[in-house]
């Protein structure tokens, strides 16, 4: 009895939220799929009216003009440059960071752990006229190592390393340390092998985080030959006559390197948030 | 795990008592140990963030011509006081700016609240798929919002685009999304809400896993409409993560600029030009601005601290 009810209630229920569920992945599929479907047909192709929704035939000639003609095999390299060396910067120093925080006690904990959040509350568009000066004075205008350096100290990076190092036994750390292992050794033979499910998330987090990075790259590279993809991108969409073709197949290329991270890490992605997100 | 982390809180000291006889370790460098760990976040935190906010205030203050200022004492910044700022608040440009960036976040923020919302109780209970639906959902907002201007650039084209050729499907006129600047302001919320809502659904979730089944069932026992339960269960028990969501995201509407860059340029005309747009054109693209820029900037950080005061508040009572 009770459980016929309770099917029946089921069924009504999915009755709502089956076609719900359907407009949902419609209208957050649509635009990505368009995107692809577009990229792939023959330049001529792409503004016939009514619209063919297929490609046919696919061909793949958009990126190779996107490679030959704009140089985008060059921004992509200096993107993934970018990313890579700026997500490993951060995710050390974090680390390093993070054991202090978790670990130690010491004069002015407090006070390091309330100035690193603090600069939670500071982002680049407010500061973007004396960052420039900084930058200048420093000599990394117009350095992909400007572009890399000035982002790598990350908050929320500290602050994630901090919480998961926190739940490492001590009595690991204080065996070692009767052992006579020097500081340096616990923290790269013990903390960072039993981190690296953090590490792998902060690492994956940062890499997007510098890839998606617009404005840095914007206010610091003014040579073309560095340009990374995400200048490029807004270089090509601000034209008069944008070169659509070439355009959205750029933009595709621009995705895959966020998508291949995001399906092979989709777990790390979405459950650090959640416990982030708890943790408030 | 919990039970791991209460032992480590509630005991004192991880450096163990005795500062140990481990040859090459003494206590000294010990003691020095954590502020090393340290030292490569704090300085670049305060070379690339700190420094430069204090600098920003400072400059505020300040007639400054150029940003980058030469060696020739003629071109020194002065100092003007308050100046900057009274010409900010006699500046209908800005006052312009600045009213419709509020605008912005007036509308996007409560529709981006209440479609992750829709999102996240849609998406709560298990069933075949729901981690790809939701994975999908949320993918958007681990693109660059550049990029994602661009694809909605290419679904709002006027006489090619996607959109207008499915209403025309239903017999609707072609709309001019980015030609007419109400309209381009709309698509802009629009492909905004459609970028952020999966980031926001999560914390939904999170926050609605913590909502007890029992409630739920007691309140259906006794008949209750689906309304009902939503307004007098699902709603106040939500409040905290309600907040949270609407401060986050209204911190990053008041930002909103990558977007504008592709989708419309700020265009047509200036009618989606947002506070960072003209901050940035202030200070690099109009002469004998750049104090007045960084007191824009100023107004900015203002608006940010206040949003981040009312959520440490919020989190706290919370505690």
């Amino acid at each position: 009895m009770t459980t016929a009810l309770l099917s029946s209630r089921a069924a009504r229920d999915w009755a709502f939220r089956g076609p719900l569920i359907a407009l949902v992945l419609i209208l957050f599929l649509l635009p990505p799929l368009w995107l692809l479907a577009s990229a792939l047909k023959a330049p001529n192709d792409i503004f016939a009216w009514p619209p063919t929704l297929l490609p046919s035939p696919a061909t793949l000639v958009n990126f190779a003009t996107a490679f030959d003609q704009s140089g985008f095999g060059l921004f992509f390299q200096n993107s993934l440059f970018v990313s890579t060396i700026s997500a490993a910067i951060s995710v050390l120093i974090s680390l390093m960071a993070g054991y202090a925080l978790a670990k130690f006690r010491f004069k002015g904990e407090t006070f390091f752990f309330m100035l690193i959040m603090s600069a939670l509350m500071i982002p680049l568009q407010i500061i973007l006229i004396p960052i420039f000066i900084v930058l200048k004075d420093l000599g990394l205008l117009n350095s992909l190592w400007g572009v890399i350096l000035a982002p790598a100290a990350t908050p929320s990076g500290v602050f994630i390393m901090r919480q998961y190092i926190r739940s490492i036994p001590d009595s690991l750390l204080e065996a070692a340390r009767i052992d006579g292992t020097p500081e340096w050794r616990i923290l790269f033979r013990i903390i960072l092998p039993l981190s690296i499910p953090a590490i792998a998330a902060l690492a994956a987090f940062n890499f997007v985080w510098r890839w998606n990075d617009y404005l840095w790259p914007y206010l610091i590279i003014t040579d073309q030959s560095k340009w990374t993809v995400q200048l490029a991108l807004a270089n090509n969409v601000g034209q008069w006559d944008i070169n659509w073709p070439r355009l959205l197949a750029m933009s595709v290329l621009s995705v895959i390197p966020t998508l291949v991270l995001f399906v092979s890490l989709q777990r790390y992605f979405m459950n650090g948030l959640l416990s982030g997100a708890t943790k408030e | 795990m919990s039970s791991i982390q209460s032992t480590i809180e509630t005991t004192p000291g991880a450096i163990p008592a005795s500062t140990g006889k481990a040859p090459g370790n003494t206590p000294w460098t010990k003691r020095l140990f954590p502020y090393l760990l340290l030292t490569p976040t704090v300085g670049l935190l305060a070379i690339f963030t700190l420094y430069p906010l204090v600098q920003g205030l400072w400059m505020s203050f300040f007639k400054r011509g150029i940003v980058v200022v030469e060696r020739a004492p003629a071109t020194w910044p002065k100092f003007v006081g308050i100046d900057n700022y009274i010409r900010l608040f006699n500046d209908p440009d800005f006052f312009n700016t600045l009213a419709k960036t509020v605008g912005f976040v007036v509308i996007a923020v409560p529709a981006v609240t209440a479609v992750s919302l829709g999102l996240a109780i849609l998406l709560k209970n298990r069933f075949f798929g729901v981690g790809a639906v939701r994975a999908i959902v949320f993918f958007p907002s681990m693109i660059s919002l550049l990029i994602t201007g661009v694809v909605w650039k290419w679904m709002f084209g006027l006489n090619s685009g996607l959109m207008n050729y499915l209403l025309s499907l239903i017999d609707v006129a072609p709309v001019p999304w980015l030609d007419n600047g109400t309209m381009a302001q709309i698509a802009v919320v629009i492909v905004w809400v459609w970028a952020s809502a999966g980031f926001y659904m999560m914390i939904f979730i999170a926050g609605l896993t913590t909502i007890s089944e029992d409630l739920y069932e007691a309140a259906r026992v006794d008949a209750a409409s689906t309304w009902r339960i939503f307004t007098r269960i699902t709603l106040p028990l939500l409040k905290p993560s309600i907040s949270l969501v609407v401060i986050l995201s209204s911190v990053e509407a008041f930002k909103v600029y990558e977007l504008v860059v592709s989708l419309t340029g700020g265009g047509p005309g200036r009618s989606t030009v947002y506070l960072i747009q003209t901050i940035y054109e202030t200070a690099f693209t109009k002469a004998n601005q750049a104090g007045v820029a960084a007191a824009q900037s100023a107004v900015l950080f203002l608006i940010l601290l206040v949003l981040t005061a009312i959520q440490l508040r919020i989190s706290k009572e919370k505690a």
